[in-house]
């Protein structure tokens, strides 16, 4: 991930990309309607197949990962709750990838929450960690303990001026953001920004001391994952981020490297509380794309889709 | 031999004790040390004036003392093997002399037990604070629980830096939530002090205070494993210096009562003239079978334990039962029976998977003392967790199935409006709404603002709300015990039912605030929050919903 700017950049990554991902685009099926180098990829099908698609449209895994780096992966998974319920992520998505990132020669695979319920429960009751027991190389854990978290700067913070965050996130290379598609009473809906708030200590001050829409920004400016893989496979359209709600059955899986482009296409992949939405109407997600993390019309994206 | 059985017993016990946590399996009865003490079943039977199906374990031991004698303190009982272990440690070089006063101190776990049962008789539970199991569990989690994962912790982390560099990843990423109790200091202290009068006299605790052993010695000379010495013995004294129970008398004399069966005077004797053979005659007489109490003494116990349970009972607290801010575990007794039958093991603490059960020191009065109540501003009680009623020896905190357990109503959620932040300060806050396990605080709209409010007759109490209310001091929305449902028998289920109670979650409790709020009207104009209207610049946008514009 990159720190204050002064890694790689989200433009960085995409030219150093590029040449790989065009090998990878020459060799995607016909069912993708390719965009040349796809801002969004956009799969409609099951957890697994679809973002086994999903990463293989943007040009494979190995895109991400370089052989030897450390990774990590943020799913939603702080609710004792099971994929039924969509307020965590599908554990066969969270698999998918962290397969995927092994076979693309990750040293190893870290999956990370911190979990607002009892994390033994969630551990238990998400299937998360159940799902990647079989996969060599890939670990789970809870991470509830303010030993794993390290306090780092916030130089573009407008609100935010320092934060603790996993130190296993500051310290690998990759970080793939594993969000799941749901409401929130508080900022609308919960999706890949919202869910950077897994990754550090104090969450609550989000809610106590600063405007969570601006706080959001500010946190996503210094946490910066790789790649932003959305399960839309369900979405808690109300009763969100914890359940129980209504889930519907968008049945995608939407990915990019942008993290605002991904979940203000997710905005508009179903009706929540009732009501079409679109990412400009959502307030984090706006304030993060005026502070230049993303974009969010999706008429200014290259989308492409496909079915498995 | 004995000390391979007391090994094991201990073994057992700790690892019992280790296995009563959340992953419990239903079969398994974690409890079954306490659940054999018959002290522990009898005083709960006779103080709750209740039958006690677990109790009935106790009877396993009653029947084992009628036939072999009061060997339960020499090879099961795990505080006899701790002493008895640290012995050697402690006492090598201390030179104990016997006690001067000793016929007259053992009459003092007699004095313990007739207390107790005198308490008991009015329905005040006194056991827990001398029976050895009870004592012994408590101490295991207020102290040694806490202690051992603190330093399984500490080696963790001490190993971590290498476990990080050589990729093992299990090792580097483990951690244990570390458990934490009120009155581990207290509880430490008293078992130190039994430890410690050791040094007075080989089990001291044994001999004179125990009141399980009381009892048992109480059955102790009708087993028919009696020791008898030769009548060849010189009476040199060497028995009678080996023994740790001081039961071996004068000129091959035994007093039965305080015989434990351990053999060490066997070992002891340079002429091997101990034995313990399987008596013929069933009821021994003579004076070493007798139990020295006078009746005198008896009475005075008696109406000490009585008057000493009445005291405890005449407490304000008693009389503010149900009035004080005081949330029981899910399942519990109705709180008079309660307070009769716990035994404050602390099993139900240790096992408590968020740790939110804490031992009482005042908040429930005297008569409370140790019994387990719920620190929700700490821990909220866990959804999917049943194991305190499930390892509760007396049932006092009754087993329930998960979905029985969920509508053992503890209290109700009251928010506080002039401290919580969204009501108060107009703040982004959600938390209550995220954390709750059964969708009963949701947000609507009052006076074009989103605000919290919690439905009552969806909350069961549980407090995760209580427990992750990010105001400082204290939570802007409290567990308080109004609507609690206690009941001795009967399903809570039903109960619930009865009482028009869901705690299903519900996915329709926001679209039922939303449409039978009297907001209806205006809803379509809103805007859930965290999301903005569509642009319509002047005229007075609508609230929507937070997060949305």
């Amino acid at each position: 991930m990159t720190i204050d700017g002064h890694g790689i950049t989200r433009r960085d990554l995409l030219k150093g990309a590029a040449a790989g991902a065009a090998v990878g685009l020459t060799g995607l099926p016909d069912a993708v309607l390719a965009a040349a180098d796809p801002d969004l990829v956009v799969v409609t099908g099951d957890p697994a197949g679809a973002t086994r698609k999903a990463i293989e449209a943007l040009g494979g895994m190995s895109r991400f990962v370089q052989k030897g780096q450390r990774v990590v992966l943020k799913p939603n998974m702080s609710f004792a709750s099971g994929p039924d319920r969509a307020s965590n992520t599908h554990p066969q998505v969270v698999a998918t990838v962290a397969q995927a990132c092994m076979e693309a020669g990750a040293e190893r695979v870290m999956v990370l929450d911190n979990p607002l319920q009892t994390a033994e429960v969630c551990f238990q009751r998400s299937g998360i960690p159940d799902a990647c027991k079989s996969l060599k190389g890939v670990y789970v854990q809870m991470v509830t303990d303010r030993k794993f978290f390290r306090e780092i700067k916030v130089p573009q913070g407008k609100v935010l001026d320092r934060v603790e965050v996993i130190k296993e996130v500051l310290d690998s290379p990759v970080l793939i953001s594993l969000p799941q598609a749901k409401s929130h009473s508080t900022t609308g809906i919960s999706m890949g920004i919202k869910g950077l708030m897994g990754l550090i200590w104090d969450r609550w001050s989000f809610h106590s001391r600063y405007n969570i829409n601006l706080a959001l920004a500010d946190l996503a400016t210094v946490i910066r994952p790789q790649l932003t893989i959305l399960d839309a496979t369900r979405a808690l359209v109300t009763g969100g981020p914890g359940g129980p709600g209504e889930v519907s059955k968008p049945n995608l899986v939407i990915a990019g490297i942008d993290p605002v482009a991904v979940d203000a296409y997710g905005v508009t992949v179903a009706p929540w509380y009732g009501q079409q939405f679109k990412g400009r109407q959502v307030e984090h997600l706006l304030t993060a794309h005026q502070r230049g993390l993303g974009k969010i019309d999706l008429d200014q994206l290259r989308i492409a889709k496909a079915t498995v | 031999m004995r000390t391979a059985v007391q090994a094991l017993s201990l073994a057992l016990f700790t690892v019992l004790f280790a296995l009563a946590n959340y992953w419990l399996p239903d079969w398994l009865p974690a409890d079954i040390y306490l659940r054999l003490d018959p002290l522990l079943g009898l005083s709960a039977i006779l103080a709750g004036r209740e039958w006690i199906g677990r109790a009935l374990w106790g009877v396993v031991l009653i029947a084992a003392t009628l036939l072999f004698g009061r060997f339960f303190c020499a090879y099961v009982c795990p505080l006899g093997a701790i002493l008895d272990f640290l012995d050697p440690v402690l006492f090598r070089r201390i030179a104990r002399r016997g006690l001067q006063s000793d016929a007259r101190l053992r009459h003092l776990k007699y004095v313990v037990l007739i207390v107790v049962a005198g308490a008991a008789a009015i329905g005040v539970s006194l056991v827990h604070l001398l029976d050895p199991i009870a004592l012994l569990t408590r101490t295991y989690t207020f102290v040694l629980y806490p202690a051992f994962i603190g330093l399984v912790n500490l080696g963790l982390d001490a190993v971590r830096p290498g476990a990080q560099a050589l990729g093992w990843m299990t090792i580097a990423t483990r951690s244990y939530p570390q458990p934490m109790f009120y009155q581990s200091l207290v509880t430490l202290l008293i078992f130190a002090a039994i430890v410690g009068l050791s040094g007075l006299a080989s089990r001291f605790w044994c001999r004179y205070l125990c009141p399980l052993g009381a009892l048992l010695s109480l059955l102790s000379p009708l087993g028919r494993l009696r020791r008898t010495v030769g009548p060849e013995c010189p009476a040199c004294g060497l028995c009678q210096e080996a023994c740790p129970m001081g039961a071996a008398a004068d000129e091959g004399g035994t007093r039965l009562a305080e015989c434990i069966q351990c053999r060490t005077c066997v070992a002891a004797c340079p002429q091997e003239l101990i034995q313990f053979p399987i008596a013929r005659q069933p009821i021994p007489g003579g004076e070493y079978s007798r139990i020295n109490l006078t009746r005198r003494g008896f009475l005075y116990a008696a109406a000490g334990g009585v008057g000493v349970g009445f005291l405890v009972r005449q407490t304000p607290a008693a009389a503010l039962q149900g009035k004080q801010q005081l949330i029981r575990p899910p399942g519990a007794l109705p709180e008079g029976e309660f307070l009769r039958t716990c035994i404050r093991c602390g099993e139900c603490m240790k096992s408590c998977v968020t740790n939110t059960l804490q031992p009482c020191v005042a908040e429930a009065g005297l008569e409370g003392l140790w019994t387990p109540r719920m620190e929700l501003r700490f821990a909220a009680c866990e959804q999917n967790c049943n194991v305190c009623g499930k390892v509760c020896p007396t049932q006092a905190i009754r087993s329930l199935s998960l979905e029985e357990k969920t509508h053992a109503k503890v209290g109700t959620a009251v928010l506080k409006k002039e401290s919580c932040l969204v009501w108060a300060q107009d703040k982004l806050c959600l938390i209550c709404d995220e954390i709750c396990p059964y969708n009963a605080i949701v947000f609507r709209t009052i006076e074009g603002y989103r605000r919290p409010i919690v439905l009552p007759s969806h909350c069961n109490g549980c407090g995760f709300c209580e427990a992750r209310c990010p105001v400082q001091g204290e939570s802007a929305i409290v567990v308080a015990p109004n609507g609690e449902i206690r009941l001795a028998e009967g399903s809570y289920l039903t109960e619930a039912k009865r009482l028009e109670l869901d705690f299903t979650p519900d996915a329709g409790n926001d679209r039922f605030i939303l449409e039978q709020s009297g907001l209806a009207a205006g809803k379509a104009a809103e805007t859930p929050p965290g999301f903005s209207a569509a642009p319509n610049a002047g005229a007075p946008a609508p609230r929507p919903p937070a997060g949305f514009r």
